[in-house]
């Protein structure tokens, strides 16, 4: 019998990690081992043993650094205070940078040493996502590669994403087999008749049909709660907008109060004394936009350079427009998807 | 907009079409996914009605939202292929550039890897059509996404329509499978089981996991809205005290 370590496989459910121009988090999930046994020429039972990481979910930090400092040094009470009870669930971290290679930094590198000491995970995964853009902007790519740094080798592991498969429903029979056999029409009219009910409805698809009926009552049920709450999260961070906006107004009113006192004074002093005449900055309000997060957001993007963006009073704030968020494009010299092209970007400019 | 990726199919034909404002730039705001009327890996087949009916939900949206609307453009995906448009998709965009100059077409390729490098990818490409007298050539047109906090109310709604799209599609092959009246019981049985099956997998690999995804959703949002209720009493406070 062979033992053999054979290779990584791992579920992914992605869900909406793309909101931000960078992010971070944590990977949850399980990791397991199957056993599979196959049969070859040479050897009568052949055992592989297969390490299954499946990823159930994700704990998203709300900034970058909100665990670490700009050494890379963990602070374990923020990670504490980050993971709550879902601490024991981690299985690794990810993160979500722009038009960078798919590398592991050496900031990274030094963050998942420290991780995998204090989590207590040996090996634990680290996913790192990339969004790029053709020069033209036609065609953008969000590429995404699972790394389990604490191998020596093999330490880039395969991906497999559930998903619907062949939909193409060529398993329905649309003929019988043809059977002049008495024995068997017999049999099968005998017990066939058990799966029926008296419409001549098979059981099995009223009762799959019930069950698919209720998870989807259920899918829209909170689905409305989640517009709800979307709702909610957008009021809210408007007024955080406004009032961060008065504030900075309040401030520079009160600076702008501050330098015409001191041009004052500096009119009555004495004629042989020299002094600059301070001018009075103009005060900035900053864009009018109620409900959007955009000139709010934690990464300094440009504003957004086409004027038909007021998501106020309308329920499109989710909707996207084609306005530039980006101002950094890569020129591939390859087809996208490639993985070595070449970033006209600093790497550690990005490696924030 | 912000569609869960995890919902794309393996088929090509998930197709759609795209509500937009008029103007010079096209400003795409909400989704129309389609039922398929060929569920054939390499087919994909948008009918007049489907066309018509389009139309007809821009129309509804205009009326709610009060945004003129209309349709712009279509998209349909490429599971496990390169995001460039086949010869029949250009074709097909330069029929739909006849009926409106400014029709746009977007591909959405997954389930893309790279064997060698481990790295998957997720594609998504913006085209138009030229024709030339013998033949039709591609023209790759910008597009950029708006990042946002929050999910708008129409992509949500287009989120849970998939799995209810992909159900009725079922029931669609099923029942014209079993309106054939010479199946003998064991073949009826197979029929059924298959259903069963298609629908089962539907279930785990679309309605699950969307549900997953809106309960975490829902799970953050309630996080975020007490953080923000924090800041705001900050802030609150800090404005007070500048008074």
């Amino acid at each position: 019998m062979c033992k053999r370590y054979s290779k990584f496989i791992s579920s992914l459910t992605l869900s909406s990690f793309c909101k931000a121009l960078f992010a971070e988090g944590f990977l949850l999930g399980e990791v397991r081992q199957e056993e599979t046994v196959s049969i070859s020429d040479s050897q009568i039972s052949n055992t592989e043993f297969l390490q299954v990481i499946e990823i159930h979910n994700h704990e998203p930090c709300s900034k970058l650094f909100s665990f670490y400092d700009y050494a890379g040094k963990v602070n374990e009470e923020s990670l504490d205070r980050i993971l709550k009870d879902r601490r024991k669930n981690v299985i690794g971290w990810y993160r979500f940078r722009r038009n960078t290679q798919q590398q592991m930094s050496y900031r990274e590198h030094i963050i998942h040493k420290q991780l995998t000491h204090i989590l207590g995970v040996p090996d634990l995964v680290f996913l790192l996502f990339s969004f790029i853009s053709t020069a033209n902007n036609s065609t953008h790519a969000l590429e995404y590669v699972l790394f389990r740094p604490n191998r020596r080798y093999n330490q880039r592991v395969s991906l497999t994403i559930p998903n619907l498969g062949n939909t193409s429903q060529q398993e329905y029979k649309g003929s019988s087999v043809p059977n002049t056999s008495q024995n068997y029409a017999k049999v099968i009219k005998e017990h066939g008749t058990d799966f029926f009910d008296k419409d001549g409805v098979m059981k099995d698809i009223r009762a799959i049909y019930q069950v698919y009926n209720a998870l989807q009552e259920k899918v829209q049920a909170v689905c409305i709660d989640v517009e709800k709450s979307e709702r909610v999260v957008e009021s809210f961070q408007a007024d955080v907008n406004k009032l961060k906006r008065q504030i900075a107004q309040k401030k520079n009113e009160k600076e702008q109060e501050i330098r015409m006192q001191q041009a004052i004074l500096s009119r009555q002093m004495p004629t042989d004394s020299v002094e600059p005449m301070f001018v009075p900055r103009m005060s900035y309000t900053g864009f009018a936009v109620e409900g959007c997060t955009l000139e709010d957001s934690n990464v300094s993007d440009p504003p957004p350079p086409y004027s038909d963006f007021n998501t106020s009073t309308h329920d499109s704030s989710g909707s996207p427009g084609l306005l530039e968020s980006s101002s950094i494009f890569m020129p591939r010299p390859q087809a996208v998807g490639s993985s070595s092209y070449v970033s006209t970007t600093d790497y550690c400019a990005h490696e924030m | 907009f912000n569609i869960p990726i995890n919902i794309a199919v393996e088929d090509r034909n998930n197709t759609g079409r795209c509500s937009v404002d008029t103007n010079r730039i096209v400003h795409i705001h909400s989704v129309i996914i389609l039922r398929r009327s060929d569920k054939r890996k390499d087919r994909v087949e948008i009918s007049p009605e489907q066309l018509s009916a389009a139309s007809t939900e821009a129309e509804i949206s205009f009326k709610m939202t009060g945004r003129p609307m209309r349709v712009v453009g279509w998209y349909h995906s490429h599971p496990h292929i390169t995001v460039w448009p086949s010869h029949v998709d250009v074709r097909t965009q330069a029929m739909y550039q006849m009926m409106d100059q400014g029709f746009v077409g977007l591909i959405f390729s997954c389930f893309i890897e790279d064997k060698n490098t481990k790295v998957d990818s997720f594609l998504f490409a913006a085209f138009n059509s030229v024709s030339y007298p013998s033949r039709y050539d591609r023209i790759e047109i910008p597009i950029h996404v708006v990042p946002h906090e929050t999910i708008g109310k129409v992509c949500l709604e287009s989120a849970v329509e998939l799995p209810k799209i992909l159900c009725q599609e079922e029931q669609d092959a099923y029942r014209r499978i079993h309106s054939l009246t010479h199946l003998d019981s064991v073949t009826k049985i197979h029929n059924g089981s298959v259903f069963t099956k298609n629908l089962c997998s539907q279930m785990s690999a679309i309605s699950g996991p969307l549900l997953q995804w809106l309960e975490d959703r829902l799970e953050q949002n309630k996080q975020r809205m007490q953080e923000l209720q924090q800041e705001k009493e900050q802030l609150l406070e800090e404005l007070a005290a500048l008074e």
